[in-house]
């Protein structure tokens, strides 16, 4: 019998099929215990340190470059409609192209959303349960992995269930992901950066955002799917009633902005209480914090995500309204919960965290779209973080904690903001 | 009142707890190995696939008797002519050359990986029959699970063919006895 | 409206398959589910989609190559099932076991029950809906099986526990890593409880839901943390102590309601006990009195026991598991029984889910923690 120390030379050379890969001996294997005793001394930890410190000042050099967008593209806007009218098109002409190509660049954001937002949850998840996540596809971390996941599902076939009601089978998707995004439009991502600005934004956006519940609905019903009508029915209870401590939490905001207009909310936070603090909404004593909270948890809700993924709920409905769904319809499914995750940060970004305002006086060289997008991604990782922390909710506390916290808590808070305007004025 | 805010209060600092113990671990080293490019090598008592020695081998069976599953066969070798006596000598043995063995099959489809075989053989100093390292076998058919060694390969392991049934060595497929560990 | 449609919303109950290829049945458990909107009126376990015909099996088979079907048994903790077979046959054929043995016996069952109370953990979190804390239970119960890997050679498997002593001695080094993750594992279960056990989302859920009262439990017939959970105090380990646990100082938690938050808390209780169980084995081991000898002495090689019968029952992972062995003075047994603790704990389901929410069969069932290699042998 020989001794574990010649078989441990023996397998130093490459004993396994595949010549490619690094042999992990026994006494490197990666127990937690060690790696985790003293990390800076690993290689890869630090490296890793660097790279993401380096992206981070990538970024930011980035953006100082690039500044302001509206900007750089107003004399590039008046030298195109100099060119357009020296040829004869008419004005009308010109603007309509223009809006054209603003609608091109407003559909393109859910979708491009989507593709990074999802490698975004797969790292932050991957990296939270001491995983890597996807790391083979686009050499950089995995970075083109949703790209295939895409293609991937447009080319998937596309199974229709055989007592699915087939008309809303097919229409359920496009209807929820239409309004998915229609609800951008008055949506600012800067400074003067906004698709149209709408003086009812506000009303607006949680008016369209609300559509998209019918085609969840429509989804449940229509799959012919015990599993999925269950789902769908959750959802339709859950959605409709977390509308209303959603919408009643932004009032305060209102009554303190006296406008709705967003991007309008979003201008009225510049400025510093004693040089140091900034005026945004959630520095306003007991009112901001109360009301960021209950919309942030009524978001999260709203975009049927854990800890309020009851309609999808994977332990109990298998997948819930989007069962029976594959291919390019379950991707569409997929984009409008995404783009609604980044509708609710952009939303928190502008009304409770100043929108393209710099949180300290001296950080104003930045230009405000990438304040704007820092807050909106530091708000997303939130909900990807909430995500991979806890469990779901049941479907009756769900209700029970909307019907008699959430909504009185919100009711509570529209009164206090009364108060502290009164204590104001 | 009271019991109902201490309530929220404390659900709502527990819930902060459990997100600081997801964030740190999160800014902690990976501890997941990635697999096609690095390779766990088992510990020394592993039970990989079993990997079988012809010349180590004297052919008693035990391995056979041990097996709870009946998935290895064996023939022995047949005895040596006896060489013709010569006259007024004393009749000289039988010598074989080769092993003792006339050929040895290994169903891995049917395979515990219990090490009851190999801690049956009786073999000295090394094991005829011993489980590797080795955890990566891939079989596309279950023709091919069932491995032989018969008089005359010169490696362990070849398989059935699916189509003809006859045993053949396998393309693009591990040799078990590439791997050298042994116990 | 027409006729049918009318007809279809008159409806009201709803017969539900939950199972077999339902993601959170933990294997292949068919619960049929009849249900009014999201309450259940009526449920019945339908088990047997694993069948395997285990105890014939054991029949064709002699004692030694039998013992790696008793790894088939419950796979999440097959070292207590080893040791329950080798128990009830050392039983028949009067086997004496070398103390050393024992106390890896002892040592292997307490740390396979803490891997086999972390799949609980971890997968009793999925069902509720978080994924995290499985990940985080998987990559302690890794480093388990590093330790069983190192041992025996096997990481799921292990056919350690043999007729008359285990397969072989601690290899170098392995009490060194040993005591490592207990190191490393004892502050994790704060963790864990920081996750999940205290977390208001899960005690909504689990407090106070799919509550067994100790009548029921015991009338049904539940051992294990599942039957302590309910108040009565029945531990194998200390009603009759085998191998070497009335030498070993440990507590047995017990709780009182029997609902799901209870039995989840006395499994996670019980993780730390069965640390505490491993360092003193541990010390133990090292003991000068107890140096390593041959691990499985005076036993042949073809067991062959004098007819007869004999039973043994140890506190699996997941309760009393029993070996009812019965020779007829041949090599192999003339019949085995098992007593499976899952089989046991997964037929109360009928009687608690009457009544509960979808989601609760979920968290109940999860909580029961069966194995359905087990169930259905």
């Amino acid at each position: 019998m020989t001794t574990e120390e010649t078989i441990l030379t023996k397998i130093s050379e490459p004993v396994f099929n595949h010549a490619n890969g690094r042999l992990l001996m026994p006494e490197e294997r990666y127990w937690p215990s060690r790696k985790w005793k003293s990390p800076w001394s690993l290689p890869a930890y630090r490296s890793g340190a660097a790279l993401l410190a380096g992206i981070l000042s990538g970024a930011v050099l980035a953006a100082w470059l690039i500044g302001e967008i509206p900007l750089r593209l107003a004399p590039l806007y008046s030298l195109a409609e100099q060119y357009a009218l020296s040829y004869g098109v008419p004005l009308f002409l010109f603007h309509l192209a223009w809006t054209v190509i603003k609608a091109a660049l407003l559909l393109a954001v859910p979708l491009v959303n989507a593709l990074f937002a999802v490698w975004w949850e797969r790292k932050v998840s991957a990296h939270i349960q001491s995983r890597l996540g996807p790391m083979y596809v686009g050499r950089f971390q995995g970075c083109l992995q949703t790209v295939a996941d895409g293609l991937k599902l447009f080319l998937k076939e596309d199974i229709v269930p055989d007592c699915a009601d087939k008309l809303v089978h097919l229409l359920a998707p496009v209807v929820v992901v239409i309004p998915a995004i229609l609800v951008f439009a008055p949506v600012p991502f800067g400074r003067e950066l906004i698709y149209a600005d709408l003086d009812i934004g506000t009303v607006y956006v949680f008016a369209v955002g609300g559509v998209s519940v019918m085609g969840i609905i429509m989804a449940g019903w229509a799959s012919g799917n015990k599993f999925s009508l269950l789902g769908g029915l959750r959802s339709a209870a859950q959605l409709v009633s977390y509308e209303l401590p959603r919408t009643f939490a932004v009032i305060p905001i209102i009554m303190l902005a006296g406008t709705l207009n967003i991007s309008a909310i979003a201008g009225l936070q510049a400025g510093y209480w004693g040089g140091i603090l900034p005026r945004w909404f959630i520095f306003y004593p007991v009112v901001g914090q109360v009301a960021f909270i209950v919309f942030l948890i009524a978001s999260v809700a709203e975009t049927n995500r854990v800890p309020f993924d009851i309609p999808e709920a994977e332990s109990e409905l298998v997948a819930g309204f989007n069962t029976e769904y594959s291919g390019m319809k379950f991707a569409l499914f997929f984009l409008s919960e995404f783009a609604y995750v980044l509708l609710s940060c952009l939303l928190m970004a502008a009304f409770f965290f100043g929108g393209g305002e710099p949180p300290l006086p001296f950080l104003g060289f930045l230009p405000s779209w990438a304040w704007f997008l820092a807050k909106t991604l530091t708000l997303m990782f939130c909900f990807l973080w909430f995500r991979w922390t806890f469990p779901r909710f049941r479907v009756d506390r769900l209700m029970d904690f909307n019907w008699k916290f959430l909504l009185p808590v919100s009711l509570l808070n529209i009164a206090a903001a009364g108060l502290l305007i009164w204590l104001i004025s | 009142m009271k019991n109902y805010l201490s309530f929220v209060a404390e659900a709502f600092v527990n819930t902060l707890k459990g997100l600081w113990v997801t964030l740190k671990v999160m800014f902690l080293p990976t501890i997941t190995v990635q697999y096609p490019t690095e390779k766990m090598v088992p510990y020394p008592r592993f039970r990989g696939m079993l990997a079988y020695d012809a010349e180590a081998c004297i052919a008693c069976g035990m391995c056979v008797r041990a097996c709870p599953s009946k998935c290895i066969a064996l023939a022995k070798a047949a005895p040596a002519p006896v060489p013709a006596a010569v006259e007024g000598q004393p009749p000289a043995p039988a010598v074989r050359s080769g092993p003792k063995i006339e050929w040895y099959t290994i169903d891995y489809g049917r395979c515990n990986f219990c090490g009851l075989c190999e801690e049956s053989c009786p073999t000295k100093p090394v094991k005829a029959l011993w489980h590797s390292l080795d955890y990566e076998a891939v079989f596309s058919t279950r023709e091919e699970m069932t491995r032989r060694w018969k008089r005359g390969d010169t490696l362990w392991g070849t398989a059935r063919g699916s189509a003809d049934g006859q045993f053949a060595p396998v393309a693009d497929q591990i040799h078990i006895q590439d791997v050298p560990v042994r116990k | 409206m027409t006729d049918k449609t009318s007809a279809a919303l008159k409806a009201d109950q709803m017969f539900i398959n939950f199972g077999p290829q339902h993601p959170s049945t933990h294997g292949v458990l068919r619960i049929a589910l009849t249900v009014e909107g999201e309450v259940v009126v009526k449920a019945a376990p339908d088990v047997g989609y694993l069948h395997r015909g285990m105890e014939k099996l054991f029949e064709a088979r002699t004692y030694s190559q039998a013992l790696i079907l008793t790894d088939r048994l419950d796979y999440i903790s097959a070292m207590h099932n080893n040791l329950a077979y080798c128990l009830a046959v050392e039983r028949l054929a009067g086997v004496q076991v070398p103390l050393r043995a024992e106390y890896l016996r002892v040592l292997t069952a307490e740390l396979n029950r803490i891997a086999s109370h972390l799949v609980f953990f971890g997968t009793f979190a999925v069902d509720m809906g978080a994924f995290t804390p499985f990940l985080y239970a998987f990559r302690e119960r890794e480093m388990i099986l590093d330790l069983f890997e190192m041992l025996c050679g096997g990481r799921l498997l292990y056919s350690y526990v043999r007729v008359g002593g285990v397969s072989a001695d601690l290899p170098a080094g392995w009490t060194e890593k040993c005591r490592e993750f207990i190191a490393f594992f004892k502050p994790r279960l704060k963790d864990y409880d920081t996750l999940l056990s205290t977390n208001p989302i899960f005690k909504s859920r689990t407090d106070g839901v799919g509550l067994i009262s100790a009548a029921q439990a015991l009338s049904w017939g539940l051992s294990g943390p599942n039957l302590r959970a309910s108040g009565p105090d029945y531990d194998v380990r200390k009603a009759e102590p085998y191998c070497v646990y009335d030498k070993l100082n440990f507590k047995v938690p017990v709780a009182r309601t029997g609902s799901c938050w209870d039995r989840y808390y006395c499994r996670m209780l019980e993780m730390g006990q069965s640390a505490e169980i491993a360092l003193q084995c541990l010390d133990a081991l090292a003991a000068p009195e107890l140096a390593p000898e041959i691990m499985t002495k005076g036993v042949p090689k073809m067991l062959k026991p004098a007819a007869g019968q004999a039973y043994a029952h140890v506190e699996a992972s997941r309760g009393d598991l029993g070996f009812y062995a019965v020779s007829d003075g041949s090599l192999s047994p003339y019949r085995m029984h098992v007593r499976g603790p899952s089989f046991l704990n997964v037929a109360i389901l009928q009687e608690i889910l009457t009544g509960c929410k979808i989601a609760d069969v979920v968290a109940i069932l999860g909580s029961l923690d069966i194995v359905l290699g087990e169930v259905d042998r």
